[in-house]
């Protein structure tokens, strides 16, 4: 905690009042879009229109229901469960076993290898995008859940090998030396000792991974054709495109397929924040 | 530890480690990041429609092209303001949000929880949020508009403002994150420095400027690097709320490659507009460093 | 991977279809449609078509109008691409025709395409060969609301020329009613204006000659001028709040409402305009008038000439055989009659047009009859990328960011770069 001093509330502070209203309006600014969104989505759509702030005079459950009812609503959240758990997945094989080859052994030219793949930092996967679509149709990638995978891991690559790598070199060195004089191999050690000391920081990488390839939207937009593949951010788009102005229905198809990630924050929370700050501070 | 017999000598096993550790993530990074981004400078050089091998070679014509497309230009100068009112509007309310939120008082908490919100919303769902916020006839806007008895603005509808439309979403949607930022970096302050100040006399603004924020300043870098990096790639936000338009008023860079390079194939032309970004973003990211994270 | 992965999926497709005897074709067909009441149709045609082809499933697809035509250029480079595709023909067609993506229909056509209005044909033909099969034509012109344009003092059937046309957004203006719906979010709606003043002004000779560079193309005088016109309407300022951001079915639905007197409408939004409404029910048919596009004074163009759509069914290559059979059975004559006696469409299959049930729909297919020269949408017909360059030149001159020179210019330059 800074240590700016306590709120004095013997006597009267306007400063005190100041923050308050500051602090008020922003949490009106970020809440009411949000609140509204949940709630348009239990409104007909004329009462939209005349009350669109309030509490809904009808509670239309049915928008909800049939959306829930709907193969598409699942099928879109399972095609995203599917195509961010395997981003997960593969980025924290992929990225632990080069990070701790980076962090234990040097040979010549670690050096330049890391900084080969710590270049991925420095520029957004759009740079690409058009050769990278080509390259993905040329092996047969397009239209499949590998397509939107293997890129998002490639890109997503740079940062989590520093920041496992970090973490790796911050574990007790002596502990990796007593293992190697008793004979215990790189890769036993890794097995049995790196990686169940490091869950926490595999939590945070594997984290922000989630995160990013959940909300993702350029990748998948370009790879994939068939809506039967579609992650939720494509599928809402066409849903949108779908019913244009009916926005009750739009208002709840949003407020369901944000719901898992709104769930998981308020679970999570603090593993969230800490992931997702830690990942940028680091990085 | 034990039971964990050595098979083979201490040299090998560093080699098989090697050899075992380092493709995957080696080969992942060379064919899906380095080799397009090189195939880029290469096929910026050509008319190619995607179909069969590029053939077409027209030199450094489509940089050209782009220069000469007006939607370019403008979406150039929106990324600048993009980075403007981060670094103007955004960074500061966080900061300032991070000074009052890091105290201990009720609901402070919650408060920093709601203010994080929007950033691990998607981009997608934010935008979408935001047209209907902004949408004329059942938008919030409109209702607000309609207590007064005016007619309600369009706001992402016309070419005037519908930039001004994207970037208070923006500044919605990411000053958590940088609030966050600095709320981990006010916590991690030495409390000594500031009970010093505190000792000395000052007051509580002037122990704010000139003994917090200095020593927030790696961390203020910190967040404009980001706020920089994160500004340049805008394109999900964009996508439900304007396409880049009207009359391509609110495109960015990345929305530019998408709809005059994805969507339309142009192979090269789309390739042209990878590489200006590409090196944009590399010769901000060096200079940065150079300039302002010497010491880190 | 690739081996493993399609041996694993040839195992479950193994068991899946161990108990029938005969093997599963499913078609993939892409569409655009978002009037519910002719999906349902559609649909109806489609289960029709599995009942009476065993063994075969035919799996639908939507992509919103924009969105399609954004992720068609990917979509045709993927093995996994959809097997039957939207198509206006044209230029976009060449293209993909060059592209070797679409399968050559002209054994299947044999003898059938005689059925078919000759017009709609040629449109789907490139090179001597056919590669789709057309369903329906339209006519892009002036629906209007009779009730509105009575209000604002306006006879629709004397709408004749630009300068009534002008007068009379003036007149509606004037009343306090808003005298033109567009969509401006999706370009084209806008794109409309300016192409139909062209084939005004130049008829068939003055395209024809921009194709081949003569008198200065694109950015020739008779594409100047059609700039020109242009601007006197938007500079009335004709159009509704907010134009540049309504997506077409927007407008069309705000049409539907009875919040503006106008639309530059392709025909077919006769029907969409009710589907599209907020009550469903849209503008009622005595309450509905249509005048075709004005004419210009001096224009080369005959008034009986027609911008419009002539849309159809593409089988992308590697489709399975049954897909040019589908496209058969959809543009059958009890399916085309099926939809023109609903009102969707304007049939191509000869005869079908009888089936028709309103008179609106009945004057549009005689002003196609009529036509000696129908010119297709242009942003299909220049090809995927000029195409679109005209859609955003002319909406930069609808929002007043370019002067009729530089739409005119950048078009050209874009026609001379080649798509």
């Amino acid at each position: 905690m800074s240590d700016s001093p306590t709120l004095r509330r013997s006597t009267f502070d306007p400063m005190a009042l100041y923050k308050a209203l500051f602090l008020t309006v922003v949490a009106v600014f970020v809440a009411t879009p949000l609140l509204a969104t949940v709630l348009g989505g239990f409104k007909s759509l004329g009462e939209l229109r005349t009350n669109p702030f309030g509490l809904p005079q009808v509670w239309e459950w049915s928008n909800y229901t049939d959306i829930l009812l709907s193969a598409r609503y699942w099928t879109l959240l399972k095609n995203s469960l599917i195509i961010s758990t395997m981003t997960v997945a593969l980025s924290l094989i992929v990225a632990s076993m080069a990070a701790f080859v980076f962090a234990h052994i040097r040979f010549y030219g670690s050096d330049m290898l890391l900084n080969y793949i710590t270049m991925g930092l420095l520029f957004p996967a759009a740079t690409a995008i058009l050769p990278l679509f080509i390259r993905v149709r040329d092996l047969g990638l397009l239209d499949s859940y590998y397509g939107v995978v293997l890129p998002q891991v490639a890109f997503s690559l740079a940062m989590s090998v520093l920041l496992l790598r970090r973490f790796f070199r911050d574990l007790p060195q002596e502990l990796l030396e007593a293992a190697l004089v008793d004979g215990c191999s790189y890769i036993n050690y890794f097995r049995y000792v790196t990686l169940p000391l490091s869950r926490p920081i595999l939590a945070t990488v594997g984290t922000i991974a989630f995160v990013q390839s959940w909300n993702a939207y350029l990748i998948p937009l370009v790879m994939l054709n068939s809506d039967a593949l579609y992650p939720w951010p494509l599928g809402i788009m066409v849903y949108q495109g779908e019913y244009s102005s009916e926005w009750n229905l739009i208002l709840a198809f949003i407020t369901l397929t944000i719901l898992p990630t709104i769930l998981l924050f308020l679970l999570a929370q603090k593993h969230i924040v800490a992931g997702l700050t830690a990942g940028a501070v680091k990085g | 530890m034990t039971a964990l017999a050595a098979r083979r000598p201490l040299q090998s096993g560093k080699l098989t480690a090697i050899l075992l550790f380092l493709p995957p993530a080696l080969l992942l990074f060379s064919i899906f990041v380095v080799l397009p981004i090189l195939e880029a400078a290469w096929y910026s050089g050509f008319n190619w429609n995607g179909f069969g091998t590029p053939k077409n070679w027209i030199g450094l014509d489509n940089y050209r092209f782009v220069f000469e497309t007006r939607a370019f230009g403008l979406a150039f100068r929106n990324n600048m303001l993009i980075i403007a009112v981060s670094l103007l509007v955004q960074l500061p309310l966080a900061l300032t949000l991070a000074i009052l939120l890091a105290e201990r008082f009720r609901g402070a908490v919650v408060l920093r929880m709601l203010f994080f919100m929007p950033y691990i919303l998607a981009e997608i769902a934010t935008g979408l949020i935001f047209s209907f916020v902004y949408d004329g006839e059942y938008g919030l806007l409109a209702a607000i508009w309609r207590i007064f008895g005016a007619e309600a603005p369009h706001l992402l509808a016309s070419p005037q403002t519908s930039m001004l439309a994207i970037l208070i979403v923006i500044v919605w949607k990411y000053f958590g994150f940088h609030m966050m930022l600095f709320i981990a970096a006010l916590q991690g302050l030495d409390r000594n420095l500031i009970e010093a100040a505190r000792i000395d006399g000052a007051s509580r603004s002037q122990t704010i400027r000139y003994v917090i924020i200095p020593l927030l300043y790696p961390t203020i870098r910190l967040s404009a690097f980001f706020a920089v990096v994160g500004s340049l790639q805008l394109f999900d936000l964009v996508m439900p709320l304007t396409r880049g338009g009207p009359a391509d008023s609110s495109q960015t860079m990345v929305s530019f490659l998408y709809t005059f390079g994805v969507t339309r194939m142009r192979v090269g032309f789309g390739s042209a507009v990878g590489v200006i970004l590409f090196v944009i973003c590399v010769t901000f990211a060096f200079t940065y460093k150079r300039w302002f994270m010497r010491d880190e | 991977m690739g081996m493993l992965k399609k041996a694993a999926l040839a195992a479950v497709g193994l068991l899946l279809t161990a108990g029938s005897v005969t093997a599963q074709t499913t078609l993939k067909w892409l569409h655009i449609e978002v009037n519910p009441n002719q999906v349902k149709i559609w649909e109806e045609v489609a289960r029709d078509f599995e009942a009476k082809n065993p063994g075969t499933k035919i799996e639908m697809q939507f992509l919103e109008n924009e969105a399609y035509k954004a992720k068609l250029p990917t979509i045709l480079q993927s093995k996994d691409r959809p097997h039957i595709i939207y198509s206006w023909a044209g230029g976009v067609l060449r293209a993909q025709v060059e592209a070797g993506v679409v399968e050559d229909l002209t054994p299947a056509m044999q003898g059938y395409k005689d059925n078919l209005a000759p017009a709609a044909v040629t449109a789907f033909t490139v090179d001597g060969k056919i590669y789709g099969v057309p369903h329906a034509q339209s006519q892009v012109g002036f629906m209007v609301n009779k009730e509105l344009m009575a209000k604002g003092g306006v006879d629709p059937s004397k709408v004749k020329t630009w300068d009534d046309l002008l007068d009379a957004v003036k007149k509606l203006k004037a009343a306090g009613i808003t005298p033109i719906v567009v969509g401006g979010a999706d370009k084209w709606p806008l794109h409309f204006f300016w192409t139909n003043l062209a084939v005004r002004l130049g008829g068939k000779p003055g395209f024809d000659a921009a194709l081949k560079g003569e008198n200065g193309g694109f950015a020739g005088e008779t594409f100047l001028k059609s700039g020109e016109l242009f601007k006197q309407l938007v500079d009335l300022q004709p159009f509704q709040t907010g134009f540049l951001g309504f997506k077409n079915p927007q407008a069309v639905g705000s049409f539907g409402d009875g919040k503006a007197a106008m639309i530059l409408a392709i025909s077919s939004f006769y029907h969409s305009q009710k589907a599209l409404s907020a009550d469903k029910k849209g503008i009622s048919d005595d309450n509905i008038a249509w005048f075709d596009f004005p004419t210009v004074p001096g224009g080369k163009g005959d008034p009986s000439d027609t911008l419009g759509g002539i849309n159809g069914w593409l089988v992308t290559k590697g489709a399975p055989k049954e897909a040019a059979a589908f496209v058969k059975h959809f543009v059958s004559p009890e399916v085309q009659k099926r939809l023109a006696a609903g009102n969707f469409l304007v049939p191509t299959y000869k005869g079908a047009d009888e089936g028709l049930a309103s008179p609106f729909m009945r004057n549009i297919a005689q002003n196609l009859a009529k036509s000696k020269y129908h010119q297709n949408f242009y942003d299909q017909d220049l090809g995927p990328n000029v195409g679109r360059v005209v859609n955003d030149a002319t909406t930069e001159l609808a929002g007043g960011s370019m002067t009729p020179q530089q739409a005119a210019k950048s078009i050209q330059d874009a026609y001379k770069q080649g798509n």
